[in-house]
């Protein structure tokens, strides 16, 4: 499998701070990680220092072996970067359809396979941001992302705050991304165990550093790591 | 007395339009790149030199001036907004005033040394000259011709943002720059296109304007109040808002001047204060 992501030695924080301290990892072409850890230790951090919205303090980013810290923000986006924050963070003044149009580039990812995969967002296609379930928000998160093209996707506790039924459903959605698209996904989740299930490799971070490393089988199978370094498994 | 009130209605109306005009590219500055340009009216005034300049010295139209006002400032504009402009868009709004006013003089300095301190005069077409009868009332035609080039400017700027893509970005850009950026939208080339367009429809006022506001060096400061009540209480960041302040401020302006005149120059502070009150966002304010 080839390389698609390599993060090495990145130190990187907001300002002066430092919140991340020397974290490596990689993902190849169309693979998937789970990023765990307890609240606050720099998981969103780690997402956003690949979109280049924090202070890089060290290390390398390579994006198919080239130097990802020289693109700016939008242009990471463009190499193929689909972002789904984790405030979800749609845009109160565009519809839904306007979310869509407005990020979209040429690929596989059109207006209507969007749809097909999210059929609520069609019936809401006038709809502003604002206007929307979380639950939709979530979905609008996410195939705003999609319309970007991406060859990685960051989810970023793309289940928090939604009703169990809801999850159910974006559960089948992201497996099936996972499992039929090329594109990698890296997805940081508090359900531990509904994260693993999903994804090829696991990373525990705790406190800004890199504390476990391993198949998502085998940290499933390692309740005392998961207990330790993880809020609820 | 309904002539006359209906005279005065019209000439706040055409008035209005002609700040609504120059003062929406503020209003977008303040809206989407949160920065506070008290040199607006200079671009305005730099559309207006723009104008005489090509009819008196190149014997240039009226109609084909008004363009080359609107180019001309536009340029500016985004030339001045990846030099100056946008090194100040996370400073304090202090900064950002204390800079801006800094320009503000430069440009009075700057117009006052080329073209004297005098006001400008400027020949429009004779067919704008004079009156027209509508319904048996008499009413300027160059007002009647100002009003209609703000409809048909409004309209377009409205689709432009309300319908196309480019649309959709800007109002993405405003709602959330970094999520924006972070989707592959190009936030700094949003912000320099809306900057140009703004300081361009400024020159173009600034162009239409000479006949009802004058043109001289002071331009910039003598208006300036005007144009931020158009942007502040209208609210910034949106179209319709500072639509309908400017409307307001103007046949509130015009009137007081006609119907009280020893008082009249206040009655559109008291009314502003008014509205900030009763609106302290805007009119149609997203922001609160
Ligand atoms: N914009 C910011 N400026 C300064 N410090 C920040 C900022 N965002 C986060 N931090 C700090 O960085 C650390 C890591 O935060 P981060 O959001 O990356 O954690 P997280 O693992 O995503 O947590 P959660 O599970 O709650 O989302 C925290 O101590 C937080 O206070
Ligand atoms: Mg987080």
């Amino acid at each position: 499998m080839s390389e698609l992501l390599a993060i090495e030695n990145v130190t990187s924080g907001y300002g002066e701070s430092v919140v991340l301290d020397d974290v490596s990892l990689r993902v190849n072409e169309g693979g998937s990680l789970a990023l765990l850890g307890r609240n606050g230790v720099g998981k969103t951090t780690l997402l956003i220092t690949l979109m280049g919205l924090t202070r890089l303090h060290g290390g390398t980013l390579r994006w198919r072996g080239e130097d990802l810290a020289r693109l700016s923000t939008h242009e990471r986006a463009r190499a193929g970067i689909g972002w789904v924050p984790q405030e979800r963070s749609v845009f109160p003044s565009l519809t839904v359809e306007e979310h869509l149009t407005a990020v979209a580039r040429p690929g596989p990812w059109t207006i209507e396979r969007v749809y097909a995969m999210f059929p609520s967002l069609a019936s809401r296609r006038r709809n502003f941001g604002g206007q929307l379930s979380g639950g939709e928000q979530q979905m609008l998160a996410i195939g705003r992302a999609l319309m970007v093209n991406p060859s990685l996707l960051l989810l970023d506790e793309p289940m928090e705050g939604l009703a169990p039924l809801v999850i159910q459903e974006l559960r089948g959605i992201i497996l099936d991304l996972i499992a039929t698209a090329q594109t990698a996904v890296i997805i940081v989740e508090q359900h531990a165990k509904l994260a693993l299930a999903l994804t090829e490799n696991a990373l525990i971070l705790d406190r800004g550093r890199v504390v476990h490393q391993s198949t998502s089988a085998q940290l499933l199978a390692d309740p005392a790591t998961l207990h330790r370094f993880v809020a609820v498994a | 007395m309904v002539a006359h009130l209906i005279g005065v209605l019209f000439d706040g109306i055409s008035y209005g339009s002609l700040l609504f005009l120059i003062g929406v590219g503020l209003a977008v500055t303040l809206g989407l790149m949160n920065f506070v340009n008290l040199a607006h009216g200079a671009f305005a005034m730099l559309g207006g030199y723009s104008t005489v300049l090509v009819m008196s010295r190149y014997g240039v139209p009226f109609f084909l001036a008004l363009p080359v006002a609107f180019v001309v400032s536009a340029a500016v504009g985004a030339l001045l907004e990846r030099t100056l402009y946008r090194r100040l868009y996370r400073a304090s709004h202090l900064d950002q005033v204390l800079f801006s006013i800094g320009l503000t003089f430069m440009a009075i300095s700057a117009a006052t040394f080329v073209w004297g301190p005098t006001q400008q005069p400027v020949r429009v077409p004779s067919f704008l000259q004079g009156q027209v009868q509508i319904f048996g009332l008499d009413f300027g035609a160059y007002r009647l011709f100002l009003i209609g080039v703000v409809v048909v400017i409004t309209l377009a700027l409205g689709y432009l943002v309300e319908r196309t893509r480019f649309g959709a970005q800007i109002r993405a850009a405003v709602d959330n720059q970094q999520v924006s950026a972070g989707l592959g939208i190009n936030v700094d080339r949003i912000f320099c296109l809306t900057f140009a367009l703004g300081s361009g429809l400024a020159g173009l006022g600034g162009g239409l304007g000479i006949e009802v506001l004058g043109l001289d060096p002071t331009f910039p400061l003598k208006y300036i109040v005007y144009f931020l009540l158009v942007a502040a209480v209208g609210g910034a960041g949106t179209i319709s808002g500072p639509l309908a302040t400017a409307l307001i401020l103007g046949v509130f302006d015009v009137a007081g001047k006609y119907y009280v005149p020893e008082i009249g120059a206040f009655v559109i502070y008291a009314l502003m204060i008014v509205l900030l009150i009763l609106f302290p966002s805007g009119l149609f304010g997203r922001r609160a």
